[in-house]
């Protein structure tokens, strides 16, 4: 009962996580349909940041500026590179980001070595917020978890309530008729990326300072992050929210389940048969863990190519 | 004068002193040529490339020591960019210019594909046959369903590992009853599961619980802290590297949970650091431990450190040890005109080694290493602090050569040369 009550908390956070990283990449293509491969690697950048103020100023500030460094590189990638592009059409849009994330891989390298870097859980919340079957469930897991829900009702309430959000939401879908109502898209455009930016950057902060920060943390969260987006829905926050939870709760739960298809069959009596062939039919799916996240991307492609929450296909 | 004058001047002058160094040149050997195919770019490049830093090191110290054959060896890197087609192309390169001895310490997978690549080309070509050696290549088939005449595992296998865990924990009253295996899916995982279940009986523990999961995709290990914690076990047995070493280590830590770790690679770089302070009390089976090997140890570290700019980790200093063992081997071998590589692998297998932890030999039924194992504990303020703590492996047990290594398998049909 406390292993499932702990795994479930330890989902939702992981699931919270991985939303943190993945609003902004949804953002970004439902407002500018940019694929941001690059994503992942803003996240990276926002750990090592906040590791390197951090150093200067303590935790607490550099969560604050570290963030706002990487929306600052945000803007900057959006008004002098992707503008540039932008007329070629998409698929220079999409290279252009793809080199970036191998830029900024090599320039973390560059400045901080190909090992990870000592970015530690500040005293305050380095504690223990229960204890449960000889297990610590650490406070600084909730903190990750609170971040991420303030964010989504701060960003949720932004979107839906604000005039901001409105014609953000406008631009989103009609932006030619949005610039002739006066409006300046290429600011939103700019508004857009920068704070998607911000976010991963702030995720990457947050969460750098629990699992490690290491040249490879783009790539490890990279490939996730876009599945959540396509299972949620491209340029849907609520769709990414669900996606989200499911894959963290997913992967976390099936960690527990020795379930094989040999197993399966016992009901019908077949078990013996099967596990004598092998291969397939005793492949565990606690060994599938890391897989079930794309092959759930595969299934929702082929039945909702449109993901849950998403509009367009 | 003219250019064709000046060219017959040239001729003449070349001849003269092919004359003069006519008697020199008969005497003079071909140099031995080794080529480190190892994974030098991409994402495994930054742990991968050690081996072929320890081998660079090893091949100056031989030269400087006059080298073999009245030459000095041949060393060339090649890059396997982190695939086995790649690494069949650079195997091929290797042996275009003319490598004697393939090395390659990275990867099983890709070690397999060298290994079995270089058995068909010395099939085919037995004028021009060539050496593999594997300094850090695990996977139990190496010297098993694939093992070969002119491959030699200069390194520890699973069966080795867990071994040699199992009897320097009892040693110590701190295996436990129950026991837990956490591991990654493929080969090397599978292995250390699998050589778990057969020492279990043995040793008087009960595998409580076995997990294998997906190589390097896992991002959040707290679940499987949360079942092993759920198994109630003693100790934790896993063959993990790199990330999915680091962040089970993370997890644990920050879980808080008091349960010791039975390790193979935690004195790679990256491990101790992200571990922290948990990792203390935790036991680590290798060949090489600088502080087991005494004076040895403390020259390799300061020495390394003077030439290559950092202290060696243990990648490193497994290829030195290889190169060193290769380099007793050839002391037996006459200067020739002709460098016959069945004659050096013959050698090899004669070859006893002395380590300061005991004697190393190769067994010639499947050229597994036989080496003394070093059981070591994370101690704070050892003599040799690794990866940027102040933890270091301090040596427990050595394990004789020949209780540490496993029996022959029995899938190990070698070809000898007639």
């Amino acid at each position: 009962m406390t292993y499932l009550l702990s795994s479930l908390v330890n989902g939702l956070v992981f699931g919270l996580l991985l939303f943190m990283v993945s609003a902004g990449l949804t953002l970004i293509f439902g407002m500018m349909g940019v694929l941001n491969f690059a994503h992942s690697s803003l996240y990276m950048l926002g750990a090592y940041l906040g590791y390197s103020i951090g150093r200067w100023t303590g935790f607490w500030p550099a969560l604050l500026f570290a963030p706002l460094v990487v929306a600052l590189i945000g803007a900057f990638i959006e008004r002098f590179m992707l503008r540039r592009v932008h007329r070629h059409g998409h698929a220079q849009e999409l290279l252009l980001t793809f080199g970036l994330a191998l830029i900024i891989h090599e320039v973390v390298k560059l400045f901080y070595g190909p090992y990870p870097v000592e970015y530690a859980v500040p005293a305050e919340l380095a504690q223990t917020a229960f204890s449960a079957n000889g297990l610590n469930f650490p406070l600084y897991r909730l903190f990750i978890g609170a971040v991420a829900v303030s964010m989504f009702v701060c960003l949720f309430l932004l979107m839906k309530f604000t005039r901001v959000g409105l014609t953000v939401r406008a631009a989103l879908s009609q932006p030619q008729m949005v610039e002739a109502l006066g409006h300046n898209v290429g600011l939103v455009f700019l508004f857009v990326f920068a704070v998607g930016a911000g976010l991963a950057g702030l995720a990457g902060a947050v969460a750098g300072a629990f699992y490690p920060t290491g040249p490879n943390m783009a790539d490890d969260l990279g490939s996730i992050v876009f599945v959540v987006v396509v299972v949620g829905g491209l340029g849907s926050l609520e769709g990414a929210l669900i996606a989200s939870l499911a894959i963290g709760l997913l992967t976390t739960l099936t960690v527990g389940l020795d379930w094989t298809l040999a197993g399966a069959l016992a009901p019908v009596g077949l078990s013996e048969w099967a596990s004598s062939i092998g291969g397939p039919f005793t492949i565990t799916l606690s060994s599938l863990t890391g897989s079930l996240p794309f092959i759930i991307m595969l299934l929702v492609l082929l039945i909702r190519p449109a993901g849950l929450m998403g509009e367009r296909a | 004068m003219t250019l064709l004058d000046r060219r017959d001047v040239l001729k003449l002058a070349g001849a003269a002193a092919a004359a003069m160094a006519g008697p020199a040149l008969a005497q003079s050997n071909p140099a031995l040529k080794i080529a480190s195919v190892e994974t030098l770019s991409g994402p495994g490049s930054t742990v991968n490339r050690l081996w072929s830093l320890g081998l660079k090191y090893c091949v100056d110290k031989i030269n400087a020591e006059g080298g073999w054959n009245g030459q000095k060896l041949v060393y060339a890197e090649y890059d396997t960019e982190g695939t086995t087609g790649g690494a069949s192309q650079k195997t091929q390169a290797a042996i275009a210019d003319g490598a004697h001895i393939i090395i390659h310490g990275g990867s099983s997978a890709i070690g397999g594909q060298i290994s079995e690549d270089i058995r068909k080309w010395n099939l085919r070509n037995p004028t021009a046959k060539v050496l593999f050696f594997g300094p850090g290549i695990e996977a139990l088939e190496l010297t098993g369903a694939k093992c070969h005449y002119h491959f030699f595992r200069f390194a520890t296998n699973a069966d080795i590992r867990v071994r040699a865990l199992i009897a320097g924990m009892k040693a110590e009253n701190a295996l436990g009853k129950k026991v837990f295996s956490i591991n990654q899916n493929y080969s090397w995982g599978q292995d250390i599961q699998a050589a778990l279940e057969k020492g279990a009986p043995e040793n008087d523990f009960v595998l409580v619980d076995k997990v294998l999961h997906d190589v390097n995709k896992i991002q959040d290990f707290s679940p499987y802290v949360a079942r092993i914690a759920a198994s109630g076990a003693d100790t934790v047995f896993t063959g993990n590297w790199g990330n999915d070493l680091s962040l089970l280590l993370k997890a644990v830590q920050a879980a808080g949970l008091k349960v010791k770790f039975a390790t193979t690679f935690l004195d790679l770089p990256g491990a101790l650091s992200s571990a922290g302070t948990a990792a203390l009390g935790y036991y680590h089976a290798e060949m090489w431990n600088p502080q087991a090997y005494g004076a040895f140890g403390q020259e390799l570290w300061t020495d390394y450190k003077a030439k290559m700019g950092t202290v060696p980790s243990t990648s490193e200093a497994k290829s030195v040890l290889c190169l060193l063992i290769l380099q007793k081997a050839l002391k037996t071998i006459p200067a020739t005109g002709k460098i016959e590589v069945d004659v050096i692998a013959k050698a090899l297998e004669n070859t006893t080694y002395d380590a300061p932890t005991g004697k190393v030999t190769i067994r010639p039924a499947d050229h597994q290493l036989a080496w003394p194992i070093v059981v070591s504990k994370v101690e704070q303020g050892a003599k040799f602090p690794f990866d940027g703590t102040d933890m270091g492996f301090v040596p427990l047990k050595i394990i004789p050569a020949e209780e540490a290594v496993n029996a022959v398998q029995a899938s190990c049909k070698m070809q000898r040369p007639a």
